[in-house]
């Protein structure tokens, strides 16, 4: 489905990815974990065009996102849909119409249907009936919900979540960690997580893979990563726990 | 649009001509957008409603006291020759060809401009130029189109409000403060400008609208992250905008006038 090869990224003197490959499969959760600063956005943001790699390539469905024009690249952007940390969304707008956004963009439902959409995608994510409240008006943990609402609004066949716990308390980075579960059971995408939180990347991962010093140091199956005995996983996990 | 990374400190001029190329890779992907079809309509009414009731009464007021105070300046030195009686021509020439495209040009540039600059920094610090790109909703189509056929239809019309209040100011001032007869201030406004001087600086806050809206747009798609970088954005938007409009401006009078 997503494919990374021999990609390398560096800003100026820094260099944020070193040589990464990778094949992320279809209808599967991966996440990508490590500390800050080691090109986990970046890696992300190449799957969608927002950055471009200095050498290797990033290929979707089989295309190489770099090298698309501006209309494929929007034609692919349209099959993703992607929660950001914050969860983006626009400020002036209610909740509804945030979520009703990319649906009235990209079809021509009438008002009703879109209405109904927004009502099922809200209540998909625990927020029923909120389609009037401003994003001012909820917290971090309701905003990433929304955000999820936004990005699944058009059954995308990729969801791409950006350190979708960072900045919540345990209990409400715990319910947004099952939220990533049952969506991906229900909608059978593939998502892709970036993440440095490490019991919640073992609660909804499939597949994992490593960042650490710009190169992905492992990649496998969770359980084949919670059991590595490389020194260096072991010393990441018992030290970030 | 790649935002500003931390790298060697260049030279004051090949900052600025290196931040000139970028604000013209920019307006050529916005420029590039307007050739392929007009934005919303309703976007449009909106951000030009936007612009024109942020700015009416600034416009306004500003040029009221324009107006007046060129009348009391142009009597004082016309009177030292005898020739008092000829200040409706120098507050005509002076509002209608100059005053009244600067002053609707920096009023839209101090409210709407800023507005502009600091909205869009907004969304780019809270990642949501990014969420509209990935939703394959094309930002410089969606963002700045709107804005910039919003205030290219409506500087044009405030320039006619400046120039309105801007003159009346003037014949208020000279006939009932300083005694010009009316007759006489009307006729020389009417012999030293006509329509073609109204139209050329209508077009004068059409093309200040062009200007104020890439300038204030292309700061904010620039700003770096954190409520410091909207700050930044907004004060380089005005500072670069006021800049720009009355060079663009000296450049206009010289081509019509020169």
């Amino acid at each position: 489905m997503i494919e990374y090869v021999n990609v390398s990224k560096s800003y100026g003197e820094v260099h944020v990815l070193d040589d990464v490959s990778c094949s992320i499969p279809a209808g599967r959760t991966t996440v990508f974990i490590g500390p800050s600063g080691v090109g986990k956005s970046v890696m992300m943001k190449m799957i969608v065009g927002l950055e471009r790699p200095d050498a290797g390539r990033v290929l979707v469905r089989g295309e190489e996102v770099a090298r698309l024009g501006e209309r494929a690249l929007y034609r692919l952007r349209r099959r993703m849909g992607m929660l950001f940390q914050d969860g983006a969304l626009f400020d002036s707008m209610t909740t509804g119409e945030n979520v009703a956004f990319p649906i009235r963009r990209h079809t021509r439902l009438p008002e009703r249907e879109i209405a109904r959409v927004v009502a099922e995608k809200l209540d998909l994510v625990g927020m029923p009936g909120c389609e009037g409240k401003m994003p001012s008006e909820l917290s971090g943990g309701m905003r990433k919900r929304v955000g999820l609402a936004r990005a699944i609004a058009l059954d995308p066949e990729i969801v791409l979540f950006d350190e979708p716990t960072s900045g919540l308390d345990p209990l409400t980075a715990d319910a947004i960690d099952e939220l990533i579960v049952s969506m991906q059971r229900r909608l059978g995408s593939t998502f892709v997580v970036i993440s440095h939180d490490i019991p919640g990347t073992f609660r909804i991962a499939d597949r994992i893979g490593v960042l650490f010093d710009t190169r992905l140091v492992a990649y496998g199956e969770r359980e084949e990563i919670r059991r590595s005995a490389d020194p260096l996983l072991v010393e990441f996990f018992s030290r970030t726990i | 649009m790649d935002r500003a990374r931390p790298h060697a400190r260049p030279s004051p001029v090949a900052a600025a001509l290196a931040e000139a190329g970028r604000w013209g890779i920019f307006s050529g992907r916005v420029l590039r957008r307007a050739a392929g079809g007009p934005p919303a309509a309703g976007r449009v009414i909106e951000e030009a409603y936007r612009i024109g009731v942020q700015s009416l009464l600034l416009v306004c007021a500003i040029a009221v006291f324009i107006g007046a105070n060129i009348a009391l300046q142009g009597y004082h030195a016309f009177r030292e020759f005898g020739g008092q009686d000829l200040v409706g021509i120098f507050v005509a020439l002076a509002c209608v060809r100059e005053m009244g495209p600067i002053v609707a040009g920096s009023m839209v540039a101090a409210k709407a401009g800023t507005a502009m600059a600091a909205a869009v920094a907004t969304m780019r610090v809270k990642g949501q130029i990014d969420a509209l790109e990935v939703m394959a909703v094309d930002p410089y189509r969606h963002l700045v189109l709107p804005r910039l056929a919003a205030a290219v239809l409506a500087l044009p019309l405030l320039v006619l409000f400046a120039v309105a209040c801007s003159v009346a100011a003037g014949y208020a001032v000279a006939v009932h403060q300083l005694g010009v007869s009316p007759a006489t201030f009307l006729d020389n406004v009417a012999a030293y400008t006509g329509t073609r001087d109204v139209l050329f600086g209508m077009a004068k806050g059409a093309v200040f609208g062009v200007f104020i809206t890439l300038l204030a747009c292309y700061q904010g798609f620039a700003s770096a992250s954190g409520p410091e970088g909207v700050g930044r954005a907004t004060n380089r938007a005005v500072v670069s905008i006021c800049v720009v409009c009355i060079i663009v401006n000296y450049l206009m009078s010289e081509l019509m006038y020169g």
